[in-house]
C-alpha cells in the first residue's frame, strides 16, 4: 500500500469501522465508526471511563478490536509497520527515570527508526531541552518531562500523532506552546487527534468528538455542538448530548445513548476539511 | 528480527545501570561479600572443643577406659577434654549449665559385658539442641572410643589392632572441604538470584511506568525486547561471574603490614575444569533467569511484590537443587520436583566441570546443558506471552 494521506487525497489519516472492544462482560468501545482527515486537530472528550483511552489504544495498535476495524492511513491496525507512522503519546510519563534525556530520546527513536543525530536534535530543539541532553529524567522538572514525553512522540515526523490528555499536570504557558507546536504540525498535514477532558481546551481543536459510554455521542466544531445544544457552555453542551441536564442527572425523556439526534452521530464529517 | 532494535533494548538496560550504583553494587559487591563471609566461616571455624564428662560405674575396668580417653584427648590436642563426675546426675547437671557438652557413662554392667563376651554399651548424653554441633562431637567421641577397644582386652592378652584409616580421592584432593565443593555452584546460584531479582523489578517498572506501552506503541517485536533485555542484563551477569570466579579460584597473599596481620584475599578453591564451560553454564541460567523475571513481573503489582518471589521461587532451588544436599538423598517427591528445577542441572554442570574436569565432550555436561536451554526456551516464550497479553 503506497497511499501517502495528504490533505484532500480522499484516504482518510484515521478511520474506525464498527469498532468495539470489549473486556469481558464490560464493552469499552461499543461500535464507533469516523473517518479523520489528514492536516486537522480533533478533540476526543469525554469524562473519565467513556472509553476514550481504549478507544486511542485500538487506533494505535496497542490493543486488538474484539469487532469492527481501525485504521491508520489506509492500513488496519494493529499493524506493526504502520506503528512507526505513528507518534502516539500515552497518559504517564511513560520514561526511564535512570536514563538521560538524550538516552531517552535516542532510545525511542531507534525503535521508531529515527535514530540519527539529526531527528533528535530536531525533537529536542522542538520543545526546547536542547541543554539538558545529559540530565536524567529523574531531576527534570514535571514541566520538562511532558515536553520530553511529546519529543519522542514526534521524533520520527510521524503522520498520525494521537496525545492521550497531553496537557495534564502541564502548567498555562507550557500548555499555549503545546497547541502552537500541534497547530504548526496540523498546518503541515498532521493529523493529530488529541483526548482531553479539559473543555477550555477543546477550542483549539478543528473538531470535537464527544465520546461516552464508549460511543461518539456527537461530533463538529465547538461552535456548531453549542448551536445544536442550545448553550454557550462546552461541558453543558456535553451533558446535553449524553442526555444528562446541568446537573448530571438524566434527562426526563430520554435514556443515555439513543439520544441527541441533532448530533450528526458519527458518519463523515458534517463540514469538509478547510 | 533487528539487531538494531535488540541492540538498542540492551544498550538501553546497560545505561540504565550505569546510573543505577546500588543496583550494580548489588550484582557484584554482595555476591563477593557473601562468598567472602562463607568462606571465611567454613574455613576458619573454631575448633569446637569438646568437653566430655566420663561418669564411671564400672571399677577399675572403666578407670581404665577413662585414662585411655584422656590421654587419646590430650594427644589429639583438638581442644577435646575428658573430665569426669561420680554420678550420672551430676553430669548432666553439668551440661544443663553449659560447663560440659557430653556426658559418657560406663555402665556397672560392663565388665560382665565384657567377660561374658558381649558388646558393652556405653551411654551418651548431649544437649540435644544443636545436632549439627552435637553430631560433630559425637564423631569425635567415637574416634576415641575405637582406641577404647584395646583397653578392654584383659590385661596380658593381645590387643585387638585398630586399622589406620589412610584416605585418597578421585576428584580433588582429600583435604578438599565443604567450601571446595560449595562455591564453585554459588557462582550459578548467585547469578540466577540477582538476573532474577533485577530483571524483576526493571520490567515491573517498564510495565507500571507506562513505558513498556510506549515500547508497544513502537515496531518493536517481543522477541527483540526479551532477547534485549537478556543480553542486556547477562553482560551484567557475566561481569558478576568473571569477579566472582576469579575470588574463588584466585589466592593473593597480602604480608602483614603494621598492625595488620597477614591475611589472603581470594578462596583459592581446587578447581579441575575450565572456567569458560562453566561460564557457559551461568549464562544459560541467566536467560533463563531474565524470563523467568519477566513473566513473574506480570504477577506483580509493586517492587515489594517481585521480592515476595523470593522465598517461592529462589529458596527452594537452593535448598532442593543439590546445593547442600545431594539430589539422589532427597525423598522420592522432592526429587521429581529437583528434575524440572534449572539450578538442578546447574549445579550439577557446575560441579561436573569444577570438581571432576568434565568438558563439553561429557555426557553429563551435554545433558546439563541441554535441558538448561530447554528451561530457558520455556521462559522466553513464557515471557513472550505476558508481553503479548498486555497488547490484547
Amino acid at each position: 500500500m503506497a497511499a501517502v494521506a495528504r490533505p484532500g487525497s480522499g484516504t482518510p489519516a484515521v478511520e474506525a469501522i464498527g469498532l468495539r472492544k470489549q473486556f469481558g462482560s464490560i464493552t469499552a468501545v461499543d461500535g464507533i465508526d469516523l473517518a479523520l482527515e489528514p492536516g486537522r486537530i480533533y478533540g476526543l472528550l469525554g469524562p473519565n471511563g467513556s472509553g476514550k483511552t481504549t478507544f486511542i489504544r485500538l487506533l494505535a495498535g496497542l490493543a486488538k478490536p474484539s469487532a469492527g476495524q481501525a485504521r491508520i492511513l489506509g492500513t488496519t491496525m494493529p499493524d506493526r509497520p504502520t506503528l512507526a507512522r505513528i507518534g502516539y503519546m500515552p497518559q504517564g510519563e511513560a520514561l526511564y527515570p535512570d536514563l538521560s534525556v538524550g538516552e531517552n530520546i535516542g532510545f525511542f527513536a531507534t525503535l521508531l527508526g529515527a535514530g540519527n543525530r539529526a531527528s533528535i536534535d530536531r525533537a529536542l530543539r522542538l520543545v526546547d531541552l536542547v541543554d539538558r541532553r545529559d540530565t536524567p529524567a529523574l531531576e527534570l522538572s514535571g514541566g520538562m518531562r511532558r515536553r520530553l514525553s511529546l519529543a519522542i512522540t514526534l521524533v520520527h515526523e510521524p503522520p498520525v500523532v494521537i496525545l492521550d490528555e497531553p496537557t495534564v499536570g502541564v502548567d498555562p504557558a507550557l500548555r499555549v506552546q503545546f497547541w502552537s507546536h500541534f497547530r504548526r504540525l496540523a498546518d503541515a498535514g498532521t493529523t493529530i487527534l488529541v483526548a482531553s477532558h479539559v473543555m477550555d481546551e477543546a477550542d483549539r481543536c478543528d473538531e470535537l468528538l464527544f465520546i461516552r459510554s464508549g460511543r461518539v455521542l456527537a461530533r463538529g466544531t465547538g461552535r456548531e455542538l453549542r448551536a445544536k445544544a442550545g448553550t454557550d457552555d462546552l461541558e453543558r453542551a456535553f451533558l446535553r448530548f449524553a442526555g444528562l441536564d446541568d446537573e448530571g442527572n438524566p434527562l426526563p425523556e430520554g435514556g443515555a445513548a439513543p439520544a441527541s439526534p441533532p448530533a450528526a452521530p458519527t458518519g463523515p464529517p458534517a463540514e469538509g476539511p478547510a | 528480527m533487528s539487531p538494531r532494535r535488540v541492540a538498542a533494548v540492551a544498550r538501553r538496560i546497560a545505561e540504565g545501570f550505569r546510573r543505577d550504583r546500588r543496583s550494580l553494587a548489588l550484582l557484584v559487591v554482595a555476591p563477593l561479600l557473601i562468598t567472602a563471609l562463607l568462606g571465611w566461616v567454613l574455613r576458619d571455624q573454631q575448633q569446637g572443643s569438646v568437653e566430655i564428662v566420663a561418669v564411671n560405674q564400672a571399677g577399675p575396668l572403666g578407670d581404665r577406659i577413662v585414662a585411655v580417653l584422656q590421654s587419646a584427648a590430650a594427644t589429639a590436642a583438638d581442644g577435646t577434654a575428658v573430665e569426669t563426675a561420680t554420678t550420672r546426675e551430676a553430669a548432666v547437671a553439668q551440661i544443663r549449665t553449659g560447663t560440659a557438652d557430653m556426658a559418657l557413662i560406663i555402665p556397672a554392667s560392663l565388665p560382665a559385658d565384657v567377660a561374658g563376651g558381649s558388646g558393652p554399651t556405653l551411654t551418651v548424653i548431649t544437649n540435644g539442641t544443636d545436632p549439627a554441633a552435637e553430631s560433630g562431637a559425637f564423631q569425635s567421641l567415637q574416634g576415641l572410643v575405637g582406641l577404647v577397644a584395646g583397653s578392654l582386652a584383659p590385661p596380658g592378652s593381645t590387643a585387638t589392632l585398630v586399622p589406620r584409616i589412610q584416605r585418597e580421592t578421585v576428584y580433588l584432593s582429600p583435604d578438599a572441604d565443604q567450601l571446595d565443593v560449595l562455591a564453585p555452584v554459588f557462582l550459578g546460584l548467585f547469578a540466577y538470584f540477582f538476573v532474577f531479582v533485577l530483571t524483576g523489578v526493571s520490567f515491573l517498572r517498564e510495565r507500571v511506568g507506562g513505558t513498556l506501552e510506549r515500547l508497544l506503541a513502537t515496531p518493536v517485536q517481543r522477541s527483540e525486547i526479551v532477547l534485549g533485555y537478556a543480553i542486556g542484563f547477562t553482560i551484567f551477569a557475566t561481569l558478576q561471574v568473571l569477579v566472582l570466579t576469579a575470588y574463588v579460584l584466585g589466592r593473593i597473599d597480602v604480608p602483614a603490614i603494621g598492625p595488620v596481620g597477614a591475611f589472603t584475599i581470594g578462596l583459592n578453591v581446587q578447581s579441575a575444569g575450565s572456567p569458560a564451560i562453566a561460564f557457559l553454564v551461568a549464562f544459560l541460567l541467566a536467560v533463563g533467569a531474565v524470563n523467568l523475571g519477566i513473566f513473574l513481573s506480570t504477577f506483580a503489582r509493586t517492587e515489594l511484590q517481585v521480592v515476595q518471589f523470593i522465598p517461592i521461587v529462589i529458596v527452594p532451588q537452593g535448598l532442593l537443587g543439590g546445593v547442600f544436599w545431594p539430589i539422589d538423598r532427597l525423598p522420592d517427591v522432592l526429587q521429581a520436583v529437583a528434575h524440572v528445577l534449572p539450578v538442578t542441572y546447574a549445579v550439577d554442570a557446575l560441579r561436573e566441570v569444577m570438581l571432576k574436569g568434565s568438558d563439553l565432550g561429557s555426557a553429563a555436561v551435554q545433558t546439563d546443558l541441554a535441558v538448561l536451554l530447554a528451561i530457558a526456551a520455556v521462559f522466553v516464550v513464557l515471557a513472550s506471552l505476558t508481553i503479548r497479553r498486555e497488547v490484547a
